[in-house]
């Protein structure tokens, strides 16, 4: 069970939250073609290691969450709101 | 052309003692509620106009109702024996410029925990630390609760705890919340 520090609501269960993928992605121009909006769409990287994610806070404030995240250890590094640029740490895993 | 009848989401059902004395459940009655949603950058005047607090977890009382902050420039107001399209309408005159309102006094039905092991209770179906020394009268939150979404609000340090929970899920939670609170 991960525990997710809400910005607005603090530090509740995963079960009130909903995954809703990857916050690196930024959506292309309207006119940058079919290609763009492809990659956009459905290309995404399978990273084993930090990944800056969107997690939805539907059994509480509503909000956006981003949220830090190592996929191998589920460690929550960072948690913020949608404009903050959150680090993200250099080593892929802990040693 | 069906004959329409109005009915109350859980019936006649007003209240429930559980047999040991421990927890008591009421259904509560006449209160109006509106949903108030500040224009972008205008929560902080919007807050300053109606005199309520905008921090997460803290409930705001005026002298005619109380403000539940539930996100960044969100409230609820709940005003007890209020008219709901009166309340509705004073609150919208009031904001005006400054946000929206959304009237949803029958979009939930509210239910009052107390009793001697009304923390007890809570406990069995909601996540958030109820402890005393982290929740005080004043204290609110939207969280989950058997499955469903509840606005909880704390209304004294007995402790008593108002639910307020979507009218399409009374009848569910009320199921949960009687069979779960008939150990106490
Ligand atoms: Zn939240």
């Amino acid at each position: 069970m991960h525990q997710i520090d809400c910005p607005w609501c603090g530090v509740r269960d995963e079960a009130e939250f909903q995954y809703q993928g990857d916050a690196s992605v930024t959506r292309p121009d309207p006119d940058a073609g079919e290609d763009d909006f492809f990659s956009y769409v459905y290309v995404r990287d399978n990273p084993k290691g930090w990944h800056t994610e969107w997690w939805h806070h539907n059994g509480g404030c509503r909000q956006w969450v981003k949220v830090v995240r190592n996929t191998a250890t589920h460690e929550i590094h960072a948690t913020g709101l949608p404009r903050d640029g959150l680090p993200v740490p250099q080593a892929r895993l802990k040693p | 052309m069906a004959d329409l009848q109005t009915a109350a989401p859980l019936g006649e059902v007003s209240e429930f003692s559980a047999d040991g004395g421990g927890a008591v459940l009421q259904v509560r009655p006449d209160f109006a509620m509106v949903q108030v949603f500040a224009k972008t950058g205008k929560a902080g005047e919007l807050a300053q106009k109606l005199d309520i607090v905008s921090d997460p977890g803290k409930a705001g009382d005026t002298s005619s109702f109380a403000a539940l902050p539930l996100s960044p420039g969100q409230w609820m107001l709940i005003a007890d024996n209020a008219n709901a399209n009166t309340f509705g309408q004073e609150i919208t005159e009031q904001i005006s410029g400054l946000g929206y309102v959304s009237e949803q006094s029958d979009a939930r039905i509210c239910i009052r925990v107390s009793g001697p092991n009304a923390r007890d209770l809570m406990a069995r179906g909601c996540r958030l630390d109820l402890h005393p020394s982290v929740t005080a009268k004043g204290f609110c939150a939207q969280t989950q609760m058997a499955q469903v979404g509840v606005l909880i609000h704390q209304v004294s340090d007995e402790p008593a705890y108002d639910l307020y929970v979507y009218a399409g899920f009374a009848r569910s939670f009320w199921h949960w919340l009687t069979e779960t609170a008939a150990q106490f």
